[in-house]
C-alpha cells in the first residue's frame, strides 16, 4: 500500500481503535489517540523525507476505480503544495491533543467521541489535500464538516449550538455552488474527451471564456467562505468564539487553508482565463480583508474572536499572494498558508489555556500576568509577535514574499497592504498590553504558569516558528516547483525588471 | 572581496547569550549579567580587530564580506543571509561595541537592585545583536531584521517597567510609530525589487542611475520615512520623548548612541539613491531642518532631565539627517557627528543616570542644585560633554557641528541660507537648554526633597562616564584630523568627487558665527536660570507652554490618527455586524416569512386545495398551448 | 384468444394471490391467528414475487400481455424496488399498535374501547397492502392507458383505507383519509380526462402508438396538449409535485406512521416509473411543448417545497415537504430525457426510498404516554437518552440533504449530472440553491437531536421490536453503502435502465 495512503488512513485505525475501548477510560483513551497522531506525524516525516519534486504532476500517485460510472477514482499523489500542508495538519494535531489535553471533558459528550471525531478529522484533513481527484476532493472537503460540526457544537462554549450550525449551513452553501461547477467540468471533459475528474487531467481542457467564468465563481466562492475572505467571513468569529481551542486551531489552522489550498490547485489551474479576468476584483477583496480584518481584530473584546479577526486579515494577505499570481506571491502564499497554522495554534493554544485558568475569554478581566505567569506571558508575546510578522519569525518571509510578489503585479494593492503591518501592530501589542502588562488585574493573582505538559506542547510550535523565520529554505525549496507548475499551466511569467540591467 | 569568518560571531555570541540568560531562568540571576557584558565586550574585540586587518588595506579593498548561507530564494529574488563589513559600518560596528560594552558594565552596578537583572541583560545583549545585524547586513532585506530586531529590543526595554502602565503605553507607542517607518522600509524593498530585481546594496547600487528618476525619489522617499520612525524626526519623533521611560543606560544606549541613529545609517548607506534624486535629497534637508529645531525648541521647556536629553537627541540627530541631506559631501560630517555625538550624548545620559542614582530616581531638574559638590566626577564629566554638544572648541562637537552649520549654508542660494540659518539658530537654542540643564542640575541652589543624600556614584558607573568623557573631548579633533573619516569614507560614500561651489562664506567665519550664537544662548540661559523655583511656574509664555506639550505633537497625533481611528473601528465593528452578517441573517428571515405565508396556504380545506390544482391545471393548459402554437 | 406472459406477469399475480389468500385468512381464521398469519403471508409473498422478478430479471419483452404491459430492464427494477422497500415497510407495519382495532367505530365509543379490550387487530391492513403493492408494480410497467389507469386505482384505493386506519388521533387519520380520497379521486378524473383526449387524437390508447401518433398528425394538436397535461397532472398530484402537493402533508402526517412510510417511498417509485415510462417514450418527440412546463413545475416544486419544510414544527409534515422537494429533484431526471436522467431517477428513488421508510420507522419509536410524538420541540435533546436512535435519524437526514458519504448525495449528483449534460442548466443551479435552503431545515432536526436541551416532559423511544429493528438498521446501512460505495447500485441502474416501447 502506497505510503501516502498509509498516512492518510492511519488515523482512521485508531477511530476504530477507539471505538473498541469502553468510555470510562479517558487516560486510555487519550494516550492512544495522542499515539496514533504522533504515529501519524512520524510517518508523515517519512512522507517527506521520500519525497522528490516530480518533474510535473504528483508525486506518490495512486488510484483506485471507486465508482466507474462517473471515472470517479480514489486518487491521492502530493505535490510540494499539498506536502507542506499535510505535514502542516500532521505535526497540528499531536500538538493539539496535547495542549487540549482536558477540553475534552466537560462536553456534551464522551471524551472518547471527541478524540474520534478529532481523528476523523485528521484523515479527511490530510486527505483533502492528498486527492487529486476532484470528486474525491469534493467528498471529503464537505465530509469534513460534520465532524467539526458535532465538535464545535458538543464540546464548545456559549452559543456553540448556533454558531455550529451556521458555520456548516454557510459551508455547505458553498459546497453546493461547487458541486454544480463541479459537475460542469466534468460535462466538458465528458464532451471533450472522456469524462474525468482528475485534476491533470481536467487542465488540459479547452473552456470557453464564459463557462470558465461561471465554474471558476462556483469553485472560487466555496472556497472563499472556507478560507474565509471579506465579506464571506461573519461565520468565522462565532465559530471561534465557541469552539475549543483544539478545535479553534484546526479549524483556522487547517481546514480554513483548504479553502486557499482549493484555489491555487483549482482556481488557477483549471480556469486560468477566468482567474486573469477575476483576479483584480479578488485582489480588491483581499486588501479589504487586510485592512478590514485588522481594524476589527482592534475592536474586539474577547479573545479568541480577536484571533479570529487577525485570521481575517491573514487569509487577506494570502488570496493577496495568490491571485497576484508572481512566484513571490504563490511561494509566500503558501508558504503564508503553513506559518498562519504555526502562529495561530500558538496564539489558540496559549490564549486558550489562559481562558481556561482564568474561567473567561474577555481581554478586560486579564492584566499583569507577566507578573504571575512569566512563561505563559512570553509564550503568548511570541505568538503575538509572529501574528505581527516580526522579521526573525517565519510568517514575516511569507507575509514580505507576499507583498513582495503583490507589488510587482499590483502595487497600490500592495501598498493598501503593508500598511496592515501598522494595524497588526497595534491589535497585537493592545491585546499584549492589557492582558500582559500593567498592574495585576484581581482574580488572575492565583493563575498558575505553565505546566510541562503544556510546555512540551507549545515547544514545537515555537520553534517552527523561529527556524522557519531564520531558515525557511527547506520549505521554500519544496515548494516553488509547484508555484512554478502553477504557473506554467496559467501560462503566466513574472512581470520584467523595470529597470533591468 | 575579502571575507571574513568572525563577522557571524558579532551578531551570533551576543544573540545566543541572550537566548541563553531567558531560556535559563532565574539560575543565571547570579552571573548572567558578567556573561552579558564579557559577551558584548568580545564583541567590541572582534570589532576593534577587523579594524586593524582593514587598515592594513588599501582604500577599495578595506570591506569584507561573509556569506553564511540562502535565506530565500523565489524566482528572480535572491537574498542571502550574509554580512558585509566596509569603512562605513565598522564606524557603527566600533560604536555599538565600545559605548555597548561601557553601558553594561554602567549598568552592572545601575540595575544592581532590581531583581530582573538578568532579563536586562539579555534585553541588551539582544539589542547588541540585532543593531550588529542592521549595519552588518548586506542587503535592505538582512538589515531589516536587524532594523526590526532593535525595535523588538526598544520595546522590552521601554517597557522594562511595564507593570506601570505609562511605561507600557510608551513602549507601545515606540513601536507603533517604527512600524510606521517599517511601511517605508517596506515600500523601498518593494519598490527597489520591483525596478532592479534585487534588493541587496551593491545590486542596486549598481542599478540606480538606471532607473526612472520617479522610482528613485520614491525609494527615497520611503526610505526616509523608515528613517525617520527609527531616528525620532518629524513627524515620527513623539516616541522618543516617552521613551525615556525606559532605565537610563537604555536611554543612553539605544536612544541616544546608537539606535537612534539608524536612519542616519540608512541614509548614508543608500547615498547612491540619494545622490541619484535631488528630491529626495531636498525633502532629506527639510526633515532635518525642522527637526533639528523642533527638538531643540521643546528642549528649552522640559524640567525632566532626561526628557530635555531626549529633545536633545532628537535635535542632534536633525543636524545629522540635514547633513546626510547635503550630498556626498554631507555623509562623512553626518557620521562624524554621529560618533562624537554617541560619546558625548551617552556620557551625558550616563551622568544623568548617575543623578538619579544619587537622588533616588528623581527625574525633575527643579528638585536638583548644586549637585556639583556633592558629585564631581559626574559633573565633570557631564560637563565635557556639555562643552562638547555646544560645539566649544576644541571638544568634539566642534569639529563635527561646525561642519555642518558650514555644509548647509554652502548648500548654496537660499536654500543654504535658510538651512544654515536653521543650524546656527538651531546651535545657540542647544547652547541655551543644555546650559539650562548644567545650571539647574549642578549649580545653584539646592532644591532637594527632604530626606535625599545625594552622593556620588560607584565606581562600576563613574568608570564608563569618564571613559566617555574621553571621547566627549577628544573623539573630534581624532577624527576629523586631516579630515581623517572622509577619507575613511571616502569609497563608501565617494564623497570626493563633489564640484565644491564656492562656499557662501569662509569657515572660520562659520565658526565664529557658530560660538558667537552658542555663547549668546548660554549667555542666556545662565541669567535666565540663575534663581529657579523647585515647582514649574504656571504663568509663562504662550511659547513655554507648547515647548512643555512637546509643541502640541501629541495632541495633533490624537486629533489626526487615534481618534479617527477609534471611532473607524467602533463604526466597523458595528457595521460587521448590522450590515454584513445583518444581510446574511436578512436572507434567512426572509426565508422564514416566505414559509409562513406559504403555511397560510395550507390551510387545511380539500376545496382550496382542490381550487389550487385547479388553477395549476388552467395555467399549464394555457402555458402548453402557447408554447405548441 | 389472448396470449398471456404468465411467466413475465407472475411476480404481480404472485402478489394479488397473496392479498386474495389473505382476505380469505381474515375470513376463516380467529382473532388469535390471524395476525402472525398475516405478516408471514405477507412477507413470504413479497420474497417470492421478488425471487420470480430475479428468475425473469434478463427476459425482455413489450408484449407480455398483448402489448399493455413491458416488462423491460427498467420496468422490472423498480418492481424490485418496490418489493423490497414494501418489505420494509411491511416490518414496520407489521410491528405493533399503529392501527384503530375496529376502523368503523366512532373515536372515543364505546364500541372502540369494546375492541381494544378484546384486543382486536385491524390485520386486513396486510392484504390492502399487497393490493397497493400489486397496483405499484403494475403501474410503471403499464404501456396502454386503461392498464395505467387500473393500476393507478389499485395502488391508490387501498391507500386511501389505510390513511384512515390510525389508531391514535383518529379525527386527524379520518380527516385525511377522506381528503387524500376526494382529491384522490379528482385527480384520477383528470387522468382519465386525459386519456380521453389523447384517445380523441390519436385514435389509440397504446403509448406507442400515441407516441408516434403526431408524426401522420391524425387530429388536432390542442387534443393532445390538453390530453397530455390533464393526464401528467393526474401523475403530478401522486408525486405530489407543487401545485398539486397540497394533500401530502396533511395525509403524510395523518395517516398511521408506518403507512406513510410505504405510501411515501412506494408511490414515488410507482409513479415516478409512469411518468419516465411516458415521457421517455409516448410523448418523447413532443418534448418541446412539455419541457418547458415541466421543468417550471420541477424548479418551483424544489424551491417552494425547501422554503415551506423550514417553518413546520411537526416531525411528519417536514418529511412530507421534504418528500415535495424530492420530487422536484426527480422531476429534473425526468426533464432530463437521456439515458443517464433514466438511470439517475431509478438510483434516487431508491435510495430515497431507503432513507423514507426508515425516517418514518423512527418516527414510529419515538413516543410519550398518549403514543407516538411528532412535534419536533418535544425532540429536542433526544441523542441524550438514545444515541443510536438519533444518530440513525441524523443519517437519514443527513442523505436527505444531499450531504456527501450518504445515498442522498450520489442520488442529488448523479441527477444534476443527467440534468446538466440536457444541457438544462438552469433547473442545475435552482437545485443547488434549493438544496441549500433545504438543508437548513434538515440540520434545524439535527441540532436539535444533538445539541438541544431535553424538555422536562421528555419523550422517550420505546424498545423497537426485532422486525422495526431490522428495518431501520437495513435502512441504515443501505443509506451509508449507497453512500459510500455507490458502484453496487448505479452499476445496476445503469445496466437496466432501458425502455422498450
Amino acid at each position: 500500500m502506497n505510503i501516502l495512503s498509509v498516512v492518510t488512513l492511519f488515523p482512521f485505525l485508531g477511530v476504530l481503535a477507539l471505538a473498541l475501548m469502553p468510555k470510562t477510560n479517558t487516560y486510555q483513551i487519550k494516550i492512544v489517540a495522542l499515539g496514533t497522531s504522533v504515529v501519524t506525524m512520524v510517518l508523515s516525516f517519512v512522507l517527506a523525507i521520500q519525497y522528490k519534486s516530480p518533474a510535473s504532476g504528483f508525486a506518490f500517485v495512486t488510484s483506485h476505480a471507486w465508482v466507474s460510472s462517473f471515472h470517479i477514482n480514489y486518487a491521492l499523489g502530493i505535490d510540494g503544495l499539498a506536502l507542506v500542508l499535510i505535514l502542516l495538519t500532521t505535526v497540528l494535531v499531536p500538538i493539539v491533543v496535547l495542549g487540549g489535553w482536558n477540553e475534552s471533558e466537560g462536553g456534551r459528550w464522551s471524551v472518547k467521541t471527541f478524540y474520534m471525531l478529532i481523528l476523523v478529522l485528521e484523515t479527511f484533513m490530510i486527505g483533502v489535500f492528498a486527492a487529486t481527484d476532484v470528486f474525491l476532493f469534493y467528498v471529503i472537503f464537505e465530509a469534513m464538516l460534520v465532524p467539526v460540526y458535532f465538535l464545535i457544537g458538543g464540546f464548545g462554549t456559549g452559543e456553540r449550538a448556533a454558531a455550529a450550525l451556521k458555520f456548516l449551513l454557510y459551508s455547505l452553501f458553498g459546497g453546493l455552488l461547487m458541486l454544480a461547477a463541479v459537475i460542469g467540468i466534468y460535462i466538458i471533459s465528458a464532451q471533450q474527451v472522456i469524462g474525468s475528474f482528475d485534476v491533470s487531467a481536467l487542465s488540459h481542457l479547452s473552456i470557453d471564456h464564459t463557462t470558465q467564468n461561471w465554474l471558476f465563481l462556483g469553485f472560487f466562492i466555496a472556497f472563499a467562505i472556507k478560507a474565509p475572505l471579506w465579506p464571506f467571513h461573519t461565520w468565522l468569529p462565532g465559530a471561534a468564539k465557541a469552539a475549543t481551542p483544539g478545535t479553534s486551531i484546526l479549524l483556522l489552522g487547517v481546514l480554513d487553508k483548504v479553502g486557499t489550498y482549493g484555489m491555487i490547485r483549482f482556481c488557477l489551474t483549471l480556469f486560468p482565463d477566468a482567474t486573469k479576468t477575476f483576479a483584480p476584483y479578488i485582489i480588491v477583496l483581499s486588501v479589504i480583508s487586510v485592512i478590514y480584518g485588522a481594524f476589527l481584530a482592534i475592536g474586539q473584546k474577547n479573545i479568541n474572536s480577536l484571533i479570529a479577526f487577525t485570521s481575517i486579515s491573514h487569509f487577506g494577505f494570502i488570496t493577496l499572494g495568490i491571485f497576484a499570481y508572481t512566484s513571490q506571491g504563490l511561494t509566500g502564499a503558501t508558504l503564508y498558508m503553513v506559518n498562519h497554522g504555526f502562529s495561530t495554534a500558538a496564539l489558540f493554544l496559549v490564549g486558550g489555556w489562559m481562558v481556561s485558568r482564568r474561567k473567561s475569554a474577555a481581554i478586560e478581566d486579564f492584566g499583569g500576568l507577566q507578573r504571575v505567569t512569566p512563561i505563559m506571558a512570553w509564550m503568548f508575546f511570541i505568538a503575538g509577535l509572529s501574528a505581527l510578522a516580526l522579521p526573525g519569525l517565519s510568517s514575516f518571509v511569507s507575509e514580505f514574499l507576499v507583498l513582495l510578489g503583490t507589488f510587482t503585479r499590483y502595487p497600490v494593492a500592495a501598498i493598501i497592504g503593508t500598511l496592515g503591518i501598522v494595524l497588526a501592530a497595534l491589535y497585537v501589542l493592545i491585546l499584549v498590553q492589557r492582558s500582559l502588562h500593567g498592574p495585576l488585574k484581581s482574580g488572575n493573582e492565583s493563575m498558575s504558569d505553565l505546566n510541562l505538559r503544556e510546555k512540551i506542547a507549545i515547544a514545537p510550535v515555537i520553534a517552527a516558528l523561529v527556524i522557519l523565520g531564520f531558515y525557511p529554505k527547506p520549505a521554500i525549496h519544496v515548494i516553488n516547483p509547484s508555484t512554478t507548475s502553477t504557473m506554467s499551466q496559467m501560462n503566466v511569467s513574472d512581470p520584467h525588471v523595470l529597470a533591468g540591467k | 572581496m575579502r571575507t571574513s569568518s568572525l563577522l557571524v560571531y558579532l551578531i551570533a555570541l551576543p544573540l545566543f547569550s541572550s537566548a541563553f540568560l531567558l531560556l535559563l531562568g532565574r539560575i543565571a540571576d547570579k552571573w548572567g549579567h558578567i556573561l552579558a557584558t564579557l559577551i558584548t565586550a568580545s564583541t567590541f574585540v572582534i570589532g576593534a580587530y577587523e579594524f586593524m586587518k582593514m587598515q592594513g588595506q588599501a582604500g577599495e579593498s578595506r570591506a569584507v564580506t561573509q556569506k553564511l548561507f540562502e535565506w530565500i530564494s523565489v524566482g528572480s529574488l535572491k537574498v542571502n543571509a550574509s554580512l558585509l563589513l566596509d569603512q562605513l559600518s565598522i564606524c557603527f560596528v566600533l560604536l555599538i561595541t565600545g559605548v555597548g560594552t561601557l553601558i553594561h558594565i554602567y549598568s552592572i552596578a545601575y540595575m544592581s537592585h532590581d531583581k530582573d537583572r538578568r532579563r536586562f541583560f539579555a534585553f541588551l545583549n539582544l539589542f547588541i545583536a540585532a543593531m550588529l545585524l542592521l549595519v552588518l547586513g548586506d542587503s535592505y532585506l538582512n538589515l531589516y531584521i536587524g532594523w526590526e530586531g532593535v525595535g523588538l529590543a526598544s520595546y522590552l526595554l521601554i517597557g522594562f517597567w511595564n507593570h506601570n502602565p505609562t511605561y507600557a503605553v510608551a513602549s507601545k507607542k515606540a513601536f507603533v510609530a517604527n512600524r510606521v517607518g517599517d511601511v517605508g522600509l517596506s515600500l523601498a524593498i518593494m519598490i527597489c525589487f520591483a525596478q532592479f530585481g534585487t534588493v541587496s546594496f551593491e545590486g542596486v547600487k549598481a542599478g540606480a542611475h538606471g532607473a526612472s528618476s520617479a522610482a528613485i525619489a520614491g525609494i527615497g522617499a520611503m526610505l526616509l520615512l523608515a528613517a525617520c520612525g527609527k531616528s525620532a524626526q518629524f513627524p515620527l519623533q513623539s516616541w522618543l520623548g516617552d521613551a525615556m521611560a525606559g532605565p537610563t543606560p537604555v536611554s543612553a544606549l539605544i536612544h541616544a548612541a546608537t539606535m537612534v541613529t539608524a536612519g542616519v545609517y540608512l541614509i548614508s548607506r543608500s547615498n547612491f539613491i540619494f545622490d541619484a534624486s535631488s528630491t529626495a535629497r531636498l525633502l532629506v534637508v527639510i526633515v532635518g531642518a525642522i527637526t533639528l529645531l523642533f527638538g531643540a525648541i521643546i528642549g528649552t521647556a522640559k524640567d525632566d532631565i532626561k526628557k530635555a536629553l531626549a529633545a536633545s537627541t532628537m535635535s542632534q540627530i536633525g543636524y545629522m539627517i540635514l547633513a546626510t541631506g547635503l550630498g556626498p559631501v554631507g555623509y562623512a560630517f553626518a557620521i562624524l557627528h554621529l560618533l562624537t555625538h554617541g560619546f558625548f550624548k551617552a556620557g551625558m545620559f550616563l551622568g544623568a543616570g548617575s543623578v538619579m542614582h544619587g537622588m533616588d530616581d528623581e527625574v525633575n531638574m527643579r528638585k536638583y542644585g548644586g549637585l556639583a559638590k556633592l558629585m564631581p566626577i559626574t559633573a565633570v564629566t557631564f560637563g565635557l560633554g556639555y562643552l562638547a554638544i555646544l560645539g566649544v572648541p576644541p571638544f568634539a562637537g566642534f569639529y563635527s557641528k561646525d561642519k555642518i552649520i558650514e555644509v548647509a549654508f554652502n548648500a548654496g542660494g537660499l536654500k543654504g541660507i535658510l538651512l544654515g540659518g536653521a543650524a546656527l539658530l538651531g546651535a545657540a537654542i542647544t547652547a541655551f537648554y543644555m546650559t539650562r540643564v548644567m545650571v539647574m542640575t549642578f549649580i545653584g541652589a539646592r532644591r532637594w526633597k527632604a530626606g535625599s543624600h545625594p552622593h556620588e556614584s560607584p565606581i562600576l558607573m563613574t568608570l564608563p562616564m569618564i571613559l566617555l568623557a574621553f571621547g566627549s573631548v577628544a573623539s573630534g579633533f581624532l577624527l576629523s584630523n586631516g579630515s581623517a573619516l572622509v577619507h575613511w569614507l571616502e569609497p563608501v560614500v565617494n564623497s570626493q568627487n563633489v564640484e565644491e561651489g564656492k562656499p557662501l562664506m569662509p569657515a572660520l567665519v562659520v565658526s565664529l558665527l557658530a560660538l558667537g550664537v552658542v555663547v549668546i544662548g548660554a549667555a542666556f540661559a545662565i541669567i535666565k536660570y540663575r534663581t529657579v523655583s523647585d515647582v514649574a511656574p504656571e504663568n509663562v509664555s504662550e511659547f513655554t507652554k507648547a515647548a512643555r506639550k512637546d509643541l502640541y505633537q501629541d495632541i495633533l497625533n490624537d486629533r489626526l490618527l487615534v481618534a479617527p481611528g477609534t471611532l473607524l473601528t467602533a463604526g466597523l465593528v458595528r457595521a460587521d455586524d448590522r450590515v454584513i452578517d445583518g444581510g446574511v441573517r436578512f436572507v434567512g428571515s426572509f426565508l422564514g416569512a416566505t414559509s409562513d405565508a406559504l403555511r397560510k396556504v395550507q390551510n387545511g380545506f380539500v376545496r382550496s386545495y382542490a381550487l389550487l390544482m385547479l388553477a395549476g391545471l388552467v395555467i399549464t393548459v394555457i402555458a402548453v398551448w402557447v408554447i405548441g402554437a | 384468444m389472448p396470449t398471456l406472459n404468465y411467466s413475465q406477469l407472475a411476480p404481480i399475480l404472485i402478489v394479488l394471490g397473496g392479498a386474495l389468500l389473505g382476505v380469505l385468512v381474515e375470513a376463516f381464521l380467529g382473532k388469535k391467528q390471524r395476525g402472525p398469519v398475516q405478516i408471514v403471508l405477507a412477507l413470504g409473498t413479497l420474497a417470492l414475487s421478488f425471487v420470480w422478478l430475479l428468475r425473469i430479471r434478463n427476459d425482455v419483452s413489450a408484449t407480455a400481455a398483448m402489448g399493455s404491459v413491458a416488462t423491460d430492464g427498467f420496468g422490472i427494477f423498480l418492481q424490485g424496488a418496490v418489493l423490497v422497500l414494501a418489505f420494509l415497510a411491511l416490518l414496520l407495519i407489521a410491528d405493533n399498535d399503529h392501527f384503530a382495532p375496529a376502523a368503523s367505530a366512532l373515536p372515543g365509543s364505546e364500541e372502540e374501547a369494546q375492541a381494544l379490550l378484546s384486543g382486536t387487530r385491524t390485520t386486513e391492513v396486510f392484504p390492502l397492502t399487497l393490493f397497493a403493492v400489486a397496483g405499484m408494480m403494475l403501474f410503471p410497467i403499464a404501456t396502454d392507458f386503461i392498464t395505467l389507469f387500473v393500476a393507478l386505482e389499485v395502488l391508490s384505493l387501498p391507500l386511501y383505507i389505510m390513511t384512515g386506519l390510525s389508531r391514535r388521533r383518529r379525527l386527524l387519520s379520518q380527516e385525511a383519509a377522506l381528503k387524500y380520497f376526494l382529491l384522490g379521486a379528482y385527480s384520477s378524473a383528470f387522468f382519465l380526462f386525459g386519456i380521453a383526449f389523447l384517445y380523441g387524437y390519436s385514435g389509440t390508447l397504446s403509448l406507442t402508438d400515441v407516441g408516434t401518433a403526431n408524426i401522420f398528425s391524425v387530429g388536432s394538436p390542442a387534443f393532445l396538449y390538453i390530453g397530455m397535461v390533464f393526464l401528467t397532472i393526474g401523475l403530478l398530484f401522486k408525486v405530489g409535485a407543487v401545485p398539486f402537493h397540497s394533500w401530502t402533508p396533511d395525509v403524510y402526517q395523518g395517516a398511521p406512521t408506518p403507512i406513510t412510510g410505504f405510501m411515501a417511498a412506494c408511490t414515488k417509485i410507482a409513479a415516478f416509473g409512469a411518468l419516465l415510462r411516458i415521457f421517455y417514450g409516448a410523448f418523447f418527440l413532443m418534448q418541446f411543448q412539455w419541457k418547458p412546463f415541466l421543468t417550471t413545475i420541477s424548479i418551483i416544486t424544489m424551491v417552494l417545497g425547501a422554503i415551506a419544510a423550514m417553518s413546520q414544527r411537526d416531525i411528519k409534515r417536514t418529511l412530507a415537504y421534504s418528500s415535495i422537494t424530492h420530487a422536484g429533484f426527480l422531476l429534473a431526471g425526468v426533464v432530463a430525457l437521456n439515458k443517464d436522467g433514466l438511470a439517475a431517477s431509478m438510483f434516487y428513488l431508491v435510495a430515497y426510498g431507503f432513507a423514507t421508510v426508515g425516517a418514518f420507522g423512527i418516527v414510529t419509536l419515538v413516543r410519550d404516554s398518549s403514543g407516538e410524538v411528532t412535534d419536533l420541540s418535544k425532540w429536542a435533546g433526544l441523542a441524550k437518552k438514545s444515541p443510536l436512535v438519533s444518530v440513525a435519524m441524523a443519517i437519514f437526514l443527513l442523505s436527505f440533504g444531499g450531504v456527501p458519504l450518504t445515498s442522498g448525495f450520489i442520488s442529488k449528483f448523479s441527477i444534476f449530472t443527467a440534468a446538466y449534460q440536457s444541457g438544462n442548466i438552469a433547473i442545475v443551479v435552482v437545485g443547488v440553491l434549493s438544496s441549500a435552503i433545504a438543508l437548513f431545515f434538515y440540520l434545524r432536526v439535527v441540532l436539535m437531536l444533538f445539541f438541544q436541551e431535553a424538555p422536562t416532559d421528555g419523550v422517550s423511544v420505546v424498545i423497537p421490536s426485532i422486525m422495526t429493528r431490522i428495518a431501520i438498521g437495513v435502512c441504515a446501512v443501505m443509506t451509508l453503502i449507497l453512500g459510500v460505495y455507490p458502484s453496487l447500485l448505479l452499476n445496476l441502474v445503469n445496466t437496466m435502465a432501458t425502455l422498450v416501447h
